[in-house]
C-alpha cells in the first residue's frame, strides 16, 4: 500500500502560517480598533443626543460619524471573532486592556463633565459606564474560561504522567 | 488506561493547550495530525499541488476554529470534519452525486464493522483511487485513518447508519473493481 507522505517543506510552511495567524500584535491592533471606535462612537453619540439647537447639517454629520463608529466596532468585533481569534490567555489580556481603557474613559468624561458642567461629557460617561460593564463581563468570562482550561489541563497532565 | 483512552486524552490535552493560546501546542498539534490529514486529503484529491493548498486551508480553519471546540477528546473527528468541509468547498462538483444507496444495514453481519486490516487492503491503493470520492472518503477514514464508525459519522456529519451503508457499498465497489482487474491479469 502506498502511503502518501507529506512534502517535507509543508510542515515548516504550516508552522510559519501558524505564527502569522497567531500574531499577537495583529490581534491587539483589532482590540485597540474596537476600543477606539467604541470611545469615538460614545463621544459623538453623546454630543448628538445632548446638544440642543444643533444645525441640521451638524446633526447629520454627527449621525454619520456615529454610524461610521458603529461600523468600525462591528468590523473589529467580526475580525476578532472569525479571523484573528483571541485564545485563552489573549482573551484575558484583551479583557484587561478593555477594563483599563473604559475606566480611564469614564473617569476622564466625568472629570470634564464636573469641571465644565457640559451635559455631553456626562452622557459620554454614561455610555462609557455601559462599555465598562461590557468589558468587565468579557474579562470575568475570559478569566473563568482560562481557569477551567488550566484545571482540566492539570488533571490530564496528571493522568498522562506529564507532571 | 488503554492505548485508545491515552490517545483521546493526549488529543484533549493538545486541544486545551491550543485553546489556552500556547504556541508550542500548535506545533505539537501539527506534528501529531499533519501526516494523517495530509494522507486523507491527498488520497481524495489525487495530486500534490491541490492537496497542499487544501491542507493549508484546513490548518487556517483549525487555528481559527479551535477556540470553539467544546470537547477536546473529539479532536480527531473535528479535524477530519474540517478537512472534509474544506475538500467539499474545493471539489463541490465531485461531491454532487446521487443519494446514498438504499441498503438495509440490518442485513449486514455485525462483524463487518471492524476496522482491523482488511484482506482487500493489499490491493486497496490502486482500486481506491478509482472509486468515486464519497466511497473513497469513507474507506480512507475508516480503514486508513482508523477512525471509529461514530467518529467517521461525526466528521462527515451524517448518521452512523449512512456511514454503514456507504462503507458497505464502497467495499462492494472495491471488491468488484479488484475482481475485474484480477480477471484481466
Amino acid at each position: 500500500m502506498t502511503h502518501h507522505m507529506p512534502p517535507p517543506a509543508l510542515a515548516a510552511d504550516l508552522r510559519r502560517l501558524t505564527v502569522l495567524e497567531l500574531s499577537l500584535p495583529a490581534r491587539l491592533r483589532y482590540v485597540a480598533l474596537l476600543l477606539g471606535a467604541s470611545a469615538l462612537t460614545a463621544i459623538v453619540s453623546a454630543l448628538l443626543l445632548t446638544e440642543s439647537g444643533l444645525p441640521l447639517r451638524t446633526s447629520i454629520a454627527l449621525g454619520v460619524m456615529t454610524v461610521i463608529g458603529l461600523s468600525w466596532m462591528a468590523f473589529a468585533a467580526w475580525v476578532l471573532r472569525h479571523k484573528r481569534i483571541l485564545l485563552g490567555r489573549q482573551r484575558v489580556v484583551a479583557g484587561r486592556m478593555a477594563l483599563v481603557f473604559c475606566s480611564v474613559f469614564v473617569v476622564g468624561a466625568l472629570l470634564i463633565g464636573y469641571e465644565t458642567g457640559n451635559p455631553s461629557a456626562l452622557s459620554a460617561a454614561g455610555l462609557g459606564t455601559v462599555m465598562l460593564l461590557v468589558a468587565l463581563t468579557i474579562f470575568i468570562r475570559a478569566k473563568r474560561l482560562f481557569a477551567q482550561l488550566s484545571k482540566r489541563r492539570g488533571v490530564l497532565e496528571q493522568q498522562l504522567g506529564r507532571i | 488506561m488503554t492505548t485508545d483512552q491515552r490517545d483521546y486524552r493526549d488529543d484533549e490535552l493538545l486541544a486545551i493547550r491550543c485553546q489556552m493560546g500556547e504556541a508550542a501546542g500548535f506545533d505539537d498539534l501539527i506534528a501529531r495530525w499533519h501526516g494523517p490529514l495530509w494522507t486523507y486529503v491527498r488520497r481524495l484529491v489525487g495530486e500534490d499541488d491541490t492537496a497542499r493548498e487544501v491542507v493549508q486551508n484546513v490548518w487556517v480553519r483549525v487555528i481559527r476554529g479551535i477556540a470553539g471546540l467544546r470537547d477536546g477528546s473529539k479532536l480527531r473527528s473535528w479535524l477530519f470534519g474540517i478537512a472534509r468541509r474544506t475538500l467539499m468547498d474545493r471539489l463541490r462538483e465531485r461531491y454532487a452525486k446521487p443519494a446514498d444507496p438504499d441498503i438495509d444495514i440490518n442485513e449486514i453481519p455485525a462483524d463487518a464493522w471492524t476496522n482491523e486490516p482488511h484482506e482487500d487492503l493489499a490491493a486497496l491503493d490502486y482500486s481506491l483511487a478509482r472509486l468515486p470520492i464519497v466511497e473513497r472518503e469513507v474507506l480512507t477514514l475508516f480503514y486508513l485513518e482508523e477512525l471509529s464508525l461514530s467518529e467517521v459519522a461525526d466528521a462527515l456529519k451524517v448518521p452512523i447508519g449512512t456511514i454503514k451503508s456507504r462503507l458497505f457499498r464502497a467495499r462492494q465497489m472495491l471488491r468488484q473493481d479488484m475482481e475485474t482487474r484480477g480477471s484481466r491479469t
